[in-house]
């Protein structure tokens, strides 16, 4: 375009930079409003306190087995502390079994060998046994699950 | 090398040549004068809403589930948890409405204006059929919502199909999917709302605007022939017209949020039924009549509000007189039509 040397007015000038500067500022808010509303907010994860066992139940190395909702779950006593592992084997998903004279996991289908703090001794498991956060309060065992949205959209 | 430079290499346009037609057909497009006031420069109103439309509609897509067991909740989800969900439905919503008023005064103005006469009768058709189209997809729109009333309204709406002579029964059939509202018809609808009738109205749009252009705006009476070019002045009111809507439609979205309603219940119809309001005036005037004696009439009244470029010229030779009798029957239009409409709005 052949470019012309124009003089603008002050009156000109003024409104040509409002009207630039509301369609910018509109443009910019229009923007970074579809932005936050195309990513979705992330969520921090809520859990829930489960009572699982009292701390005088166990002595130190055994273990006890109970179903949280259709989970099977372990709770371990060891020397420093309560430790409780979800019973799904982390392979292909069998329920492991605690063997205590061995102090160990031990799952059916493909001889996969967890020790007591959940770690793969041998077999095919690709990672140690699922636990759960524990806490200790008035010689209680609690654990937090993590709390399941109903939402198709958690 | 300059970076037009570069690109001019890589994609060869005639440069000057391709500035000559900008200037010809944007920069410098001849504005009549008369434009300069808001009353007339209206038209592109429903262009932008359209715009935005299009935008805010595609954007709903990313979260909105077209299943029955789905529809309701995704469109909850995107109104209550969603960030910023309830802005994006809110303008959609919005702009719907106020695209389908806009329509109306552009109608209206280019009716008592006399605008649709010789040689732009093709352009009122088309502008018609941009109206009837909008009241479509604003109806597959509603329905997507999938709650108590808009089930209903889709139930309700889609039946009149019957009465279409012979074929009314195969194509209820085939809009719906099967024999009810169900989740054919929540996908279908979905199709048309998407993507058939977004692209017949952009088809339309671009025609509409075309023939514009060819035969310029059409100067009412009483005012001068004198020109503008379109940029710098219609080229602002145009973004003026665009930044107002957006801030009005976000105020109406926060003051007047669009609601939920109950979920959809195929098994209970609630006890008022009402359509969407643009609907009222031809809902009111079915309760008066006969089901086929009022979409007959309703069938008679559009034709003739469509083809009125053309029936015009047949009531008298006299300009004057054709003059009258369009105002006399667009007067009567307007009048039958609000009344109807603020009868349907009181009235239970």
């Amino acid at each position: 375009m052949p470019e012309k040397k124009q003089k603008i007015n002050r009156r000109e000038f003024i409104f040509r930079t409002g009207i630039f500067g509301a369609l910018g500022l509109a443009i910019l808010t229009f923007v970074r409003n579809i932005v936050l509303y195309l990513f979705p907010e992330r969520k921090t994860k809520t859990y829930h306190k489960y009572l699982v066992a009292r701390e005088d139940e166990l002595a130190v190395g055994r273990a006890k087995q109970i179903y949280m909702g259709r989970t099977p779950v372990f709770i371990v006593r060891q020397d420093e502390g309560f430790k409780v592992f979800s019973g799904i084997c982390t392979h292909l998903g069998c329920i492991v079994k605690w063997e205590q004279d061995k102090e160990r996991f031990f799952c059916p289908c493909h001889k996969g060998v967890f020790d007591k703090s959940g770690k793969v001794v041998s077999g095919p498991p690709p990672r140690p046994l699922d636990e759960f956060r524990v806490e200790i309060e008035n010689k209680k065992v609690y654990v937090f699950v993590e709390d399941k949205t109903r939402s198709p959209w958690a | 090398m300059s970076f037009k430079q570069w690109f001019i290499e890589r994609f060869p346009i005639d440069y000057q040549k391709f500035v000559e037609i900008n200037e010809k057909i944007f920069i410098k497009e001849p504005i009549p004068t008369h434009m300069k006031k808001w009353l007339f420069a209206m038209g592109a109103t429903p262009l932008i809403l359209f715009g935005l439309q299009v935008v805010t509609g595609l954007f709903l897509t990313f979260y909105f589930i077209p299943s029955p067991e789905m529809a309701f909740e995704s469109v909850r989800h995107i109104t209550e948890d969603v960030r910023l969900g309830f802005w994006i439905r809110g303008i959609h919503r919005w702009g719907a409405n106020l695209m389908i008023i806009s329509l109306l005064l552009h109608i209206t103005r280019v009716f008592f204006t006399n605008a649709y006469r010789k040689p732009r009768e093709i352009n009122w058709i088309l502008g018609v059929a941009l109206f009837f189209l909008t009241l479509t997809i604003s109806f597959t729109g509603y329905s997507l919502t999938y709650n108590q009333l808009s089930y209903w309204a889709t139930t309700v709406g889609t039946n009149m199909i019957k009465e279409v002579p012979v074929i009314g029964g195969l194509m209820l059939h085939f809009l719906r999917g099967g024999d009810v509202v169900n989740a054919n018809t929540l996908t279908r609808f979905y199709s048309m709302h998407v993507m058939i009738l977004p692209a017949l109205l952009m088809f339309f749009i671009f025609l509409h605007i075309i023939i514009l252009r060819l035969h310029g705006v059409s100067i009412p009476e009483g005012f001068e022939k004198k020109y503008y070019p379109f940029y710098p002045h219609h080229f602002y009111k145009i973004i003026i017209a665009t930044l107002f809507l957006l801030a009005f439609m976000s105020t109406l979205t926060i003051i007047l949020p669009p609601g939920l309603g109950t979920p959809a219940n195929p098994a209970i119809t609630p006890q008022h039924i009402k359509p969407e309001w643009y609907f009222f005036p031809m809902y009111r005037f079915l309760k008066l009549f006969p089901l086929h004696v009022g979409i007959y009439a309703t069938a008679a009244f559009v034709l003739v509000f469509t083809f009125w470029p053309f029936i015009e010229p047949l009531l008298s030779k006299e300009k004057r007189t054709r003059t009258l009798f369009s105002r006399t029957a667009g007067i009567l239009t307007l009048i039958i039509t609000l009344a109807l409409t603020l009868w349907e709005t009181i009235v239970i």
